[in-house]
């Protein structure tokens, strides 16, 4: 032999550098976002900074999870990777080459391949583990400084990882190459695509019951929390309903891409009786015959898509709610209760920090909150209408309502959260039943909202009614009712939270208050907003961070492998492209029905995925945060503009191929 | 009326140093409903000759026109246009989209046109059945010989009333049986419809079916015969003759 095997390698790499790019991309990607995510996991100021007792833990899950991913899109990268070469390892083997030598070949040309990806994996994700290092001191808005070092730990654990997945790749290769004959492996290119022809029963009945499997799947997602009130539920028992969820919606989502877009698709065509235009041709009938073929990984992408979006939604949930949960807890900048902390007033004057003072005086009410129902509200058995209810003068809320005008009668709900949500639903334009030491008295409550406007002191995060001025006298009186004296501050210069926060932080007392009952006390302190916030972002900030990451990770993963599909689906369709602009279709024309295509192969999964995130969301964000609408809204736009990129660059990559058929 | 000139045609392949002439001044006349034939050996030129001519190649030198357009002097998405609604064209490999049924290959060259669905459905009608396979119109590709694709691939460049059919070797993947009947079928479409036709094929059984035969070597044109009143064995006789003497000793044909 002339030629070594080694000089045969290198020259079939040579030719082959446009096929491999996307390997290697896939390759260097992986490694990158593994090593940096390892760094960051053996780096010990992390866990110090973040300093939770979770957060090894939670590190360390969240690895795995990623090299779950790593795996699924290194695996999947190298077979269609493997499908491209098909032909050329078939000519290796008709022009004599023993099989044990094509797999050599391969298996050097991997090796290769994967030692260059793996130093600049390595390379690019010491780089990157800095980024993320200052994304996550950021998001938990610390100034501190992580110094961070090339682990070495974090290098072998990577390099055992990718060799070990290295492995992998040769045996399966090795496999293939092994079990395929010759005239198989010359003609894998051509897609044994299953023509729909025949109006059939059976497949229409299975493409329907997808459909029904993701509306019972979706309508269970539903009835999660009420589930949670069941005195009868155990931990086996929601398992088992989560479970019964997902393989619904999993298998549901399976079957209308198997068996629903397919039959679909064939009625639409059947009803252009022969008569289609080009722009059809190209993404109807072409979608239609490629639905067995695609029907497992558009699943896979869309359920990939609803996970990430689902996770991403829930960890900006906590996030964005940070601010508004802050407000809810601590509803003034600082928060004093009775004549503790008035320290901190003198301090305030003496360092020149310009604030308002709010007086304000709460009261603990029972009340019967039966008559405000909504009329379809069905009330759970164990659950009393008789409750603790919190109580402000309008005059003390004026600077916060300064439009509101309350009659003798009349009151004002604030604090009405989603989590009460839940389990009372109220509405306006009812009574609420005060109970005093006279009887009852009726107040008509004109409004119910979710702004949590007072602090809430007497019961922790339920309704607060604003009555008016003269009501408030008489509830005042009673001495039923408890009363606490709080004073509320508010900055006047929102740069001088700064310089406040560390007055505060000198200044910080707290004391025993006890209840009335006289039998056990609590501990009050004087509350600063601006670091109940800061506690939050603490607490949540490195599941945020660790699903941004997680998160982007699968979006670029799931993107990436739409976007080789595609690739190969337009390297496959050349054929047709050279044959319709040889009949004068130019490539706009024919530009049109790719872009229908694509805006099935990305839209639809993509729209299947929002679909599931939100149903996943919806059933869960309580136990998050307070706002659901806006985070879910930005966080679908982003993922949405993200995922763009991917259609994109295969519209890009589909025009470069028509423009070269002919 | 002649309907596709051609004037001092040159086709040069490669780059500076290592450069081949494939045509060399090559002059062509086509009259309206003439059925030319094109042979000569492996290498003559004959497809590269068609694929200029059929604006899908480029000339190097030289000018073409067909109905009067100027081809060199249209942009791209017009020489497009040009050729969806002046042009018709049959393959070796068919060219069928597999993808689609007989009738959706056929329509395809009518989708663009403002051409109405009624008018759409009688010339698919009409078409298919003058070619004999109206029978198999919602079939697939593979579902169908290799006869009936060529049928249907002929079908459908004749569906828009093209000014002339451009076919290269379209019997070349047939059997003899299939050959000869879309031969005839092209002859009576060729007569009845005064449709223009031009083949390129190296088997003189094929030719022997044109009204006008040229031979091409080494990008030149040898000779040309006409078939006039002569009939089909004679002519083919004729060609077989000019082939041998075209080639000297070895034809490859």
């Amino acid at each position: 032999m002339a030629m070594t095997l080694n000089q045969l390698v290198l020259r079939s790499m040579r030719k082959n550098a446009k096929n491999y790019y996307l390997y290697v991309f896939a390759l260097i990607f992986s490694v990158t976002l593994y090593y940096s995510f390892v760094t960051l996991q053996y780096n010990p100021a992390i866990t110090k900074e973040i300093g939770n007792g979770m957060t090894a833990t939670i590190l360390k899950a969240a690895s795995y999870l990623l090299l779950f991913i790593v795996i699924f899109f290194v695996l999947y990268a190298n077979k269609l990777f493997m499908n491209r070469r098909s032909k050329e390892i078939g000519l290796y083997q008709l022009v004599g080459m023993p099989k044990g030598l094509v797999t050599r070949l391969i298996a050097i040309e991997n090796i290769i391949l994967w030692l260059g990806a793996i130093i600049l994996g390595v390379f690019m994700g010491f780089i990157t583990s800095r980024i993320f290092v200052m994304i996550l001191l950021k998001i938990i808005e610390k100034d501190a400084f992580v110094e961070l070092s090339f682990s070495i730990e974090a290098l072998l654990r990577t390099v055992i990882v990718f060799l070990l997945l290295l492995m992998v790749v040769i045996l399966q290769t090795a496999m293939r190459i092994r079990r395929v004959s010759l005239l198989s492996l010359i003609t894998t290119t051509v897609v044994a695509d299953e023509k729909v022809k025949k109006f059939n029963a059976f497949q229409m009945i299975l493409g329907f019951i997808g459909l029904v499997f993701i509306g019972y799947g979706y309508y269970l997602s539903t009835t999660l929390l009420d589930l949670l009130d069941d005195p009868t539920l155990t931990p086996d028992k929601m398992l088992i309903q989560l479970l019964l969820i997902l393989t619904l919606t999993i298998g549901g989502t399976y079957f209308v891409f198997r068996f629903s877009v397919a039959l679909i698709l064939n009625m639409v065509r059947k009803s252009k009786k022969g008569l289609m235009s080009v722009a059809d041709v190209l993404s109807l009938s072409t979608i239609m015959h490629r639905m067995k073929s695609s029907a497992m990984s558009l699943t896979t992408i869309t359920i990939l898509s609803a996970t990430t979006l689902g996770i991403l939604t829930l960890a900006y949930i906590s996030y964005y709610s940070a601010d508004a949960m802050a407000q809810d807890s601590v509803s003034y900048d600082y928060v004093m209760y009775e004549d503790t902390g008035f320290d901190l007033i003198d301090e305030f004057d003496k360092e020149g920090i310009q604030y308002t003072r709010h007086d304000l005086d709460l009261l603990a009410v029972q009340a019967d909150v039966r008559p405000l129902l909504l009329k379809e509200f069905a009330l759970k058995k164990d659950v009393s209408t008789l409750l603790t209810v919190q109580v402000v003068s309008q005059k003390d809320i004026q600077n916060k309502l300064p439009n509101l005008q309350l009659k003798e009668d009349e009151g004002y709900i604030v604090g009405y959260d989603s989590l009460s949500a839940e389990n009372i639903r109220l509405e306006s334009e009812k009574p609420i039943q005060f109970i005093t030491s006279t009887g009852t008295d009726e107040i008509f409550i004109t409004e119910v909202t979710e702004e949590s406007l007072v602090p809430n002191y007497h019961n922790y995060n339920f309704i607060t009614v604003i009555v008016s001025d003269f009501y408030f006298q008489k509830l005042l009186h009673d001495p039923l009712n408890e009363n606490q004296k709080i004073v509320g501050m508010e900055l006047k210069e929102e740069d001088q939270l700064k310089k406040a926060e560390e007055v505060f932080e000198e200044n910080k007392v707290s004391v025993e208050i006890p209840y009335p009952s006289g039998l056990a006390t609590k501990t009050v302190s004087v509350e600063s907003q601006e670091i109940y916030r800061l506690d939050i972002l603490n607490s949540f900030g490195l599941t945020i961070f660790i699903s941004g990451f997680l998160g982007l990770a699968f979006l670029i993963a799931t993107g990436s492998i739409l976007y080789f599909k595609q690739m190969s689906e337009a390297d496959e369709e050349k054929g047709a492209y050279t044959i319709l602009r040889k009949m004068g279709f130019t490539t706009n024309e024919i530009m049109k029905g790719i872009r229908r295509k694509q805006l099935f192969n990305f839209g639809f999964p993509l729209l299947i995925g929002l679909s599931h995130s939100y149903f996943a969301v919806k059933a869960g964000w309580v136990f998050f945060g307070t706002e659901l609408v806006a985070p879910l809204l930005i966080t679908m736009s982003i993922y949405i503009i993200l995922y763009s990129i991917f259609a994109i660059l295969s519209a890009g990559y589909y025009r470069k191929v028509v423009e070269n058929a002919f | 009326m002649i309907i596709l000139r051609g004037r001092k045609i040159k086709k040069v392949f490669g780059k500076k140093t290592n450069t081949q002439e494939v045509l060399k001044d090559i002059d062509i006349e086509v009259r309206e409903g003439e059925f030319v034939g094109i042979m000569g050996p492996s290498g003559s030129g004959k497809t590269t000759l068609l694929n200029v001519l059929a604006s899908i190649d480029k000339v190097t030198e030289g000018m073409i026109e067909i109905n009067n357009f100027n081809l060199q002097k249209m942009k791209e998405q017009k020489l497009a246009q040009f050729r969806r609604e002046q042009l018709g064209f049959v393959f070796q490999d068919y060219n069928l989209l597999d993808t689609l049924t007989v009738k959706e290959n056929i329509y395809l060259p009518l989708s663009v046109g403002k051409v109405p669905k009624t008018v759409a459905e009688k010339k698919i009608k009409d078409i298919t059945t003058l070619l004999g396979i109206e029978d198999i119109l919602n079939k697939y590709p593979n579902e169908i010989s290799g006869g009936q694709k060529q049928r249907t691939s002929a079908a459908r460049a004749l569906v828009g009333n093209p000014s002339i059919v451009f076919a290269d070797e379209p019997t070349g993947a047939l059997d003899s049986k299939s050959a000869t009947a879309l031969l005839s079928n092209l002859e009576k479409i060729n007569k009845e419809k005064k449709v223009t036709i031009m083949m390129v094929t190296h088997d003189p059984v094929a030719a022997s079916f044109c009204s006008r035969v040229l031979f091409l070597k080494d990008g030149q044109i040898y000779s040309e015969l006409y078939k006039g009143e002569k009939d089909r064995k004679q002519f083919y006789r004729e060609i077989m003759n000019t082939q041998s003497v075209l080639s000297g000793d070895g034809y490859d044909a």
